[in-house]
């Protein structure tokens, strides 16, 4: 879909290039040699492998589209459960399919099974990016972006501190043109790559929900970590100790990690392994 | 004799397989839709505070992802006895208009339009790529349609695919009024194609006549919602029409998680969906015109009357599912112009108090009937949530749908490649959503 909204450009894109397999588009069903291949999504099970390990196979390039295949996306916090006890709640206990997929045992952004050249995160993928995006393929540079933060896009001005939170965007409005933080809701715009151009803090009034991903320094630093920077804010904002807003926000995993709970890297830093601060809810 | 696996399934919604069993002497035994991939959505709310909700059901399917957010928003506002402010009803019903706008465009043209247009071509040349080597125009007509729906979507949600602007308790922003009628010129400078479209719709399902009485032709009952004057995206009980036209009585919101039984398959991981005490049913663009029996706007009446001397009524064949969304979309294009002449709102929502309870909803999602079941505790934390997407509802139908097909092209002595064109474009009938429907 994020393809089909590039309108005038997606003519050109179509005279210029000859798409080889896109199944919402073609009824081409074999996968050709290709110069560029855009891979969408995450790898649940072996014939999502198998299919990512051919594109690889056949592709001069691969390019990681939409925060599912770069980060593990939203589908990234099923990784919360074991894939034995998030079958076991929905289906029911000893259920089995013929001809089933064998599953895969953790949930893993793309280039976790295959080698990635270019990334677009994004969920959607800001449909400007993506066009310059494949222009910069095609004309043989692969794109590298340096990343800043969705604060650094983000038109609101500071407050005067302290303020009333931690907070929710559902019990209260935010006070608009002001910072999300500022004002203690959960906000993970410092944390969080550029490129969407943060039309939800600044012209929705609500928090960052983190959907294009981490942010360069947070990939690159062992230091920083998403949950901890933001409470760490949260709590210059409210002028209340970090272990009281920890306390206050239940939901860790979808409020800090909805869109890169899956992210190695960042899986790496958390401390005991997987997880102590990210309740394990399915193992009853 | 091996059976005959179409794997993807293309020109379609997500990703899927058919699979025709058959007999020892070649002729087909059983057609089965299957989907694999299950990504646990519904499992990983659990916990999630109702402020976390909608940026995650968004994210079950692309398409259809303003639908999530809408039933889910709509479950808990019934939770928590939350009455969204009348505006912000209005943006959201818009919005959902857009979303099925653009989301029928794409189905009918991108999806259908080649099978249309060249029924006999061999499968590669079978795409919008094709047609638009050979007439620009129409590709072009196509998707200044689509989008339409794509910029009214992005004006009311926000953004064209998983909106930002919708909250638990209405709205964020409306439109301003200079905006609403930007979109107005933009609606009427549609309004040509869209009949234009029509009309080649109309004629290419005349031309297309043997397709439309082979390819799933079997009668049901059929459930949607009914409005009292035009054709609804919510409400609070579900209507039944039986198989000849007549009206099988109500099911109210509250008694269908109790009358729905949820149903595991052995060679799939979409669940069907039973009701108990009503025989095999669809839901849909079909069944929302078979129940409603008009649509309560000028444009799409009009064309209704044409429709039904043709093809009598209640209408069963589901490639007329595509003349549906057609005329669909000319209702959604009448009831957007009504919704942006509209002058903005100014309260747009209502603040929310969290305490323990359960809400049911009930939306007509493009496809079909879209139903959220969900408990939050008395911190807002969901405790607890299940939805029924519309492929569930329609998997039964749209196997049968297969089965009638496979038995009209598949055999010994049949070519392979006609069957797989026929059996894809019954599927396409019912423009499923297949990650929807796994979850």
């Amino acid at each position: 879909m994020a393809f089909l909204s590039l309108e005038e450009y997606l003519y050109t894109f179509m005279d210029e290039n000859n798409l080889a397999y896109v199944p919402f588009l073609l009824s081409e069903r074999e996968l050709p040699e290709v110069d560029l291949a855009l891979v969408e999504g995450t790898v649940r099970n072996g014939d999502h492998f198998k299919r990512a390990r051919e594109v690889r196979g056949k592709a001069e390039r691969l390019l990681a589209l939409g925060t599912c295949a770069c980060f593990g996306g939203v589908q990234g916090l099923a990784d919360m459960y074991s894939e034995e006890g998030l079958m076991r709640r929905h289906f029911g206990k000893g259920v089995t399919f013929e001809g089933s997929p064998q599953a895969v045992r953790r949930l893993l952004p793309l280039d976790s099974y295959v080698g990635v050249d270019a990334y677009l995160p994004g969920c959607p993928p800001p449909v400007d990016l993506l066009q310059s995006f494949l222009e910069l393929a095609l004309s043989g540079a692969l794109p590298n972006r340096d990343g800043a933060t969705v604060c650094a896009e983000c038109k609101v001005g500071c407050l005067p501190l302290p303020q009333p939170g931690p907070r929710r965007i559902i019990e209260q409005e935010s006070a608009r043109g002001k910072c999300l933080l500022d004002q203690g809701f959960i906000c993970m715009g410092p944390v969080t790559r550029d490129g969407c151009g943060a039309d939800c803090p600044s012209e929705y009034g609500i928090p960052c929900t983190g959907c294009r991903g981490p942010s360069a320094a947070v990939l690159s630093d062992p230091s920083l970590d998403p949950r901890l920077e933001t409470i760490r804010r949260l709590a210059r904002a409210t002028h209340k100790r970090p272990s009281e807003i920890n306390e206050f926000i239940k939901d860790q995993a979808q409020s800090f990690f909805v869109h890169c709970l899956a992210e190695p890297l960042l899986r790496r830093r958390r401390p005991g392994g997987t997880s102590l601060y990210i309740k394990r809810l399915g193992e009853k | 004799m091996a059976d005959i696996l179409i794997e993807p399934v293309t020109r379609t919604y997500g990703n899927a397989a058919v699979r025709v069993i058959l007999h020892e002497d070649g002729r087909p035994e059983e057609a089965r839709f299957q989907a694999f991939g299950y990504r646990g959505l519904d499992q990983v709310v659990r916990g999630a505070h109702i402020d976390n909700l909608l940026p995650i059901v968004a994210r079950i399917c692309g398409p259809d992802s303003l639908f999530h957010q809408i039933g889910a928003a709509t479950a808990v506002e019934r939770a928590l006895a939350i009455e969204v402010p009348e505006e912000a009803a209005h943006l959201r019903e818009l919005a959902m208009w857009a979303q099925l706008f653009e989301r029928h465009a794409v189905s009918l043209t991108v999806h259908s339009l080649p099978d249309l247009l060249f029924p006999s071509s061999g499968q590669n040349l079978r795409s919008i790529i094709s047609i638009h080597k050979v007439d620009e125009e129409v590709v072009q007509r196509v998707m200044t349609l689509k989008s339409l729906g794509t910029t009214i979507l992005r004006e009311a949600g926000g953004r064209p695919v998983h909106p930002v602007n919708f909250v638990i308790g209405g709205a964020l922003k409306d439109i301003a009024a200079e905006g609403r009628a930007k979109l107005i010129e933009k609606l009427e400078e549609a309004k040509p194609l869209l009949i234009e479209t029509a009309h080649l719709m109309k004629q290419l399902l005349r031309r297309n006549d043997e397709a439309v009485k082979s390819l799933g032709t079997q009668q049901s009952s059929y459930l949607a919602l009914k409005g009292d004057s035009s054709l609804p995206l919510f409400g609070s009980a579900v209507n039944v029409g039986g198989s000849e036209g007549e009206d099988l009585g109500s099911i109210e919101i509250a008694d269908m998680p109790r009358r729905i039984m949820v149903n595991n398959s052995s060679y799939s991981q979409i669940r069907n969906v039973e009701i108990s005490d009503i025989p095999r049913f669809r839901v849909g663009p079909l069944a929302r015109l078979n129940i409603n029996a008009k649509y309560g706007s000028r444009m799409a009446d009009e064309e209704l009357d044409e429709i039904k001397s043709q093809w009598g009524f209640p209408i069963h064949q589901s490639m007329l599912n595509h003349m549906a969304r057609m005329l669909e979309m000319m209702h959604a294009w009448e009831r957007m112009n009504e919704l942006l002449s509209r002058p903005p709102g100014e309260i747009m929502r209502r603040p929310v108090t969290c305490r323990e309870e359960r809400g049911v909803s009930i939306i007509e999602a493009p496809e079909g009937l879209l139903i959220y079941n969900l408990e939050v505790d008395e911190e807002g934390l969901i405790r607890e949530l299940n939805y029924i997407s519309p492929l569930q509802f329609n998997l039964k139908a749209l196997e049968a749908s297969l089965a009638e097909t496979a038995a009209t092209c598949v055999g010994p002595g049949e070519p392979e490649d006609r069957a797989v064109n026929l059996l894809e474009m019954a599927v396409r009938a019912y423009a499923p959503c297949p990650m929807c429907g796994v979850h």
